[in-house]
């Protein structure tokens, strides 16, 4: 059926977010979510906490934590999971989404809540993503069905939002959890990109005149857990702008959060300092207490310090109540100093010393100044920039941004929590400045960064169904390449370098498929085959066939992929069958790999595994 | 009139008075603080009551019940202003302050314990309503109250005669909700009120 309306999934690590655009040309609107308040409560939010808990089986009246529409399984999610799982962590689910682009881990096993020890069945990254997903369908219709609106979703355009850092595993598993959400066949959008849809349509017919040919927008994301930066290329086309994703960074999982958690950090020592002991739960309500004073301190000027109080635990506040101040110094030190220091702009991220000491788990980024993550990316980016001659002529139209270290972007939009403050947007506004020899670039104002991926999902989901308004061309992020094993002499000692074949370049657009020609793989019927999978993101030169010598320095490794080959009819067991890679990306932006035999157009498609190490 | 109309009421005029002590009058930010909170219930609770249409229950189960939790006819709204007690406790501590005695603590003790109250309960109102004051104009100005004016919304002291216009002094600017938003009660138990905060107990 064609779609009628369009609606944008914010499938968030910390927090998510629906918005609905209607084909009028109306802008798109966020349907606040229900949710559990507290036992027995339901009521809505503009977000829904990405956070699930487990109940034990005595502890809540089913009745009292079910959703209307709830499923049967008792699981609890939203803002009272977050908030009560935080005293209860064992039970308590919180980014899943991170666990879905984690490469050492199989997303389909139930290993959530992490390093939990509960009697109760424990969840797989991929149900939790489901059942977020499912809670926001249902919490979008019951809410729209509460004020008189019926929706009917196979007449919807969906579009659900990821990281721009997910690589195709992560995308693959995303569109799996959505699909068995219920969501049918969505499409899948990038945050930054989502993000920069939303801009302009809150620039309204004004955002053509804020950006010209030439421009480098670096929309600079960063949320609740994790930050995510892209490149947008302005150029001209026939008289009209043409919009195009240059570059994506690396996942990381760095953000608001940790933000709250150091300053949490220093009032607790200067609490100790003045004589006073908190425990576990004082701490917590202090991250809040934190949290709140920040926000105070950040959108009023000219307060100089906050009173934060932490209400003793029993009932009477007189009891044990602590007491300390956050001043706006401190406050600098920590969020604009701690995590946006002036650094220069060669100067990278630490890498943790030694990744074989580090607690198994998620892989949080181990230098949190994001300063020095943003150096990175734009370093990376100007490599990746150069390696292609389209990429490099796209971006020459602005002089000198090919020149120096860094790739220099000319706009940057905003977007995610953190960003809500004033003095941080300045902050980084004046590090991309002193990279830039005292050179301001400009700001390119949204609103509501917290919300806008949503928006700009159903705005994209909108332009994608009735084709009009703007397109960021983009195509595949990344390049993917298939482990070759080398051909040597073994030699005791000596490990051969791992060849890598490029299959998928980067930029390859929906609806394309390609046959990699000069490399034949023998696939044994009744036998399955793997393959190491690789890919990178600062490759945009590489061509589908070509050959890397050495996988293991180049690439980044990210899953293995596996093809089970049946019996084939009038073929024996064991035979060797000549087969050639045969990548699609689906109109859908999906990305697929098959394997199709040369001498007939028999193919079998490759599944994504975990990455055995 | 609904109970916890009447309670808040209660407590409001007790606030009040413990202004008139002199000693009382150095704590007037927390109780107006307080009583404005305590006014908001109120107003909310008015709400609620419009809200909902509950259903008449039979008063067979009363003796089973604790007298303290006893529901008569209008349960369901009852229970929707328990339930709002219960947000104001739960972010800002309203229930633990208002039932504690605060006579024996000094004026710091109090303020700090206020502030702490002030911002969750500042912060709860803020979620559940839109408040905004009736008159816009700065308290102590003169102003002119047209004919046909709200009478809710407006009250008329001192010496009232004669037709609108009226002129006076605007004494109070007045509060009136523009929107709210609720939580509702899932499911509410025919025979009991919900409790407004749990019992918390640590498993070691």
């Amino acid at each position: 059926m064609k779609p009628q309306f369009s609606l944008g999934i914010d499938l968030g690590t910390s927090n998510s977010a629906v918005a609905i655009a209607d084909f009028d040309g109306s802008q798109p609107r966020i349907v606040e979510i229900p949710q559990i308040l507290a036992p027995n409560q339901l009521g809505e939010l503009p977000a829904l906490a990405s956070a699930l808990y487990i109940p034990h089986p005595q502890e809540f009246t089913t009745s009292a934590m079910q959703p209307p529409w709830a499923e049967s399984r008792g699981e609890i999610i939203g803002h009272f999971a977050r908030e009560h799982g935080a005293l209860v962590p064992d039970r308590l689910v919180s980014s899943a989404k991170s666990w879905l682009s984690n490469p050492l881990v199989d997303a389909r096993q139930a290993i959530l809540p992490w390093a939990s020890s509960i009697a109760e069945p424990k969840l797989s990254p991929l149900e939790c993503s489901r059942q977020y997903l499912s809670h926001l369908k249902n919490g979008f219709l019951h809410a729209e069905a509460a004020e008189g609106r019926i929706w009917d979703l196979s007449e919807c355009q969906i579009v659900l939002t990821v990281p721009a850092s997910f690589t195709e595993v992560a995308r693959e598993l995303t569109h799996e959890a959505a699909v068995a959400a219920g969501l049918g066949d969505v499409v899948l959008l990038e945050e930054p990109q989502a993000a920069f849809y939303a801009w302009t349509a809150q620039a309204g017919k004004d955002w053509k005149s804020q950006v010209r040919p030439g421009d480098v927008v670096l929309v600079c994301d960063v949320g609740g857990g994790t930050a995510d930066f892209s490149l947008i290329a302005i150029a001209e086309n026939a008289g009209d702008l043409a919009v195009e994703r240059i570059s994506v960074g690396e996942h990381l999982l760095l953000g608001g959060d940790n933000m709250d958690l150091a300053l949490a950090y220093t009032l607790r020592q200067q609490l100790e300092d003045a004589g006073q002991n908190i425990d576990d739960w004082q701490f917590l309500a202090l991250i809040h207490a934190a949290q709140s004073a920040k926000v105070t301190l950040f959108s009023q000027a000219d307060l100089p310090a906050v009173p934060v109080t932490i209400p003793s635990r029993g009932s009477s506040l007189f009891a044990k109540n602590l007491a300390t101040t956050l001043d706006r110094t401190r406050l600098e030190e920590v969020v604009l100093d701690g995590f946006f220091e002036m650094t220069p702009v060669h100067e990278m991220p630490l890498e943790s010393a030694s990744t074989a000491l580090q607690e198994f788990g998620l892989p949080y980024a181990s230098d949190a100044v994001l300063s020095k993550h943003l150096a990175r990316f734009l370093t990376r980016s100007l490599q990746n920039v150069k390696a292609s001659e389209s990429l490099s002529n796209l971006v020459g139209a602005q002089p000198d941004a090919l020149a120096g270290p860094y790739l220099k972007p000319s706009a940057i939009l905003f977007n995610g929590g953190v960003f809500k403050a004033e003095a941080v947007r300045q902050r980084v506004l004046d590090l991309l400045a002193s990279w830039n020899a005292g050179t301001p670039i400009r700001a390119l104002i949204g609103d509501e960064p917290d919300l806008a991926v949503a928006k700009g999902a159903a705005l994209y989901g909108r332009n994608r169904a009735t084709g009009t308004g703007i397109r960021i061309k983009s195509g595949t992020a990344r390049s993917y390449y298939i482990g070759l094993q080398s051909s040597m002499p073994a030699v005791p000692g000596f490990k051969p370098p791992v060849k890598a074949l490029c299959v998928v370049p980067q930029g390859m657009e929906e609806g394309s498929e390609c046959l990699i020609e000069g490399q034949e793989f023998g696939l044994v019927t009744g036998k399955p085959a793997s393959f190491r999978f690789f890919s990178s993101e600062i490759r945009s030169g590489d061509l589908p066939g070509q050959v890397l010598p050495n996988a293991e320095r180049e690439l980044e490794e990210i899953s293995r992929i596996e093809v089970n080959l049946p019996l084939v009819s009038g073929m024996a067991e064991g035979q060797v069958i000549p087969v050639k890679v045969n990548p699609i990306v689906t109109e859908l932006g999906n990305l697929e790999l098959w394997l199709k035999h040369t001498a007939s157009e028999q193919r079998w498609k490759v599944e994504f595994q975990v990455r055995m190490d | 009139m609904h109970p916890f109309i009447r309670t808040s009421a209660a407590v409001i005029l007790l606030l009040n008075c413990v202004q008139l002590v002199p000693a009382g009058r150095e704590f007037s930010p927390q109780i107006a603080g307080v009583s404005a909170l305590l006014a908001a219930g109120m107003l909310a609770a008015s709400f609620a009551g419009k809200r909902s249409s509950p259903a008449a229950k039979p008063a067979a189960a009363e003796a089973l019940m604790p007298a303290a939790a006893k529901i008569t006819a209008d349960g369901t709204k009852h229970a929707e202003a328990v339930t709002l007690l219960g947000i104001f406790q739960e972010k800002g501590r309203l229930v633990d302050f208002l039932m504690d005695d605060i006579a024996p603590y000094t004026d710091a003790q109090v303020g700090s314990v206020v502030r702490a109250v002030h911002q969750g309960c500042k912060a709860a109102l803020q979620e559940h309503f839109t408040i905004q004051p009736v008159a816009s104009e700065p308290e102590g100005a003169l102003i002119t109250i047209p004919a046909g004016y709200p009478a809710d919304e407006f009250r008329l002291v001192g010496n009232l005669s004669g037709q609108a216009p009226f002129h006076g002094k605007l004494v109070h600017k007045g509060w009136k909700v523009a929107s709210a938003k609720l939580p509702r009660t899932l499911k509410a138990d025919e025979n009991r009120l919900p409790t407004i905060a749990a019992a918390e107990v640590e498993i070691s």
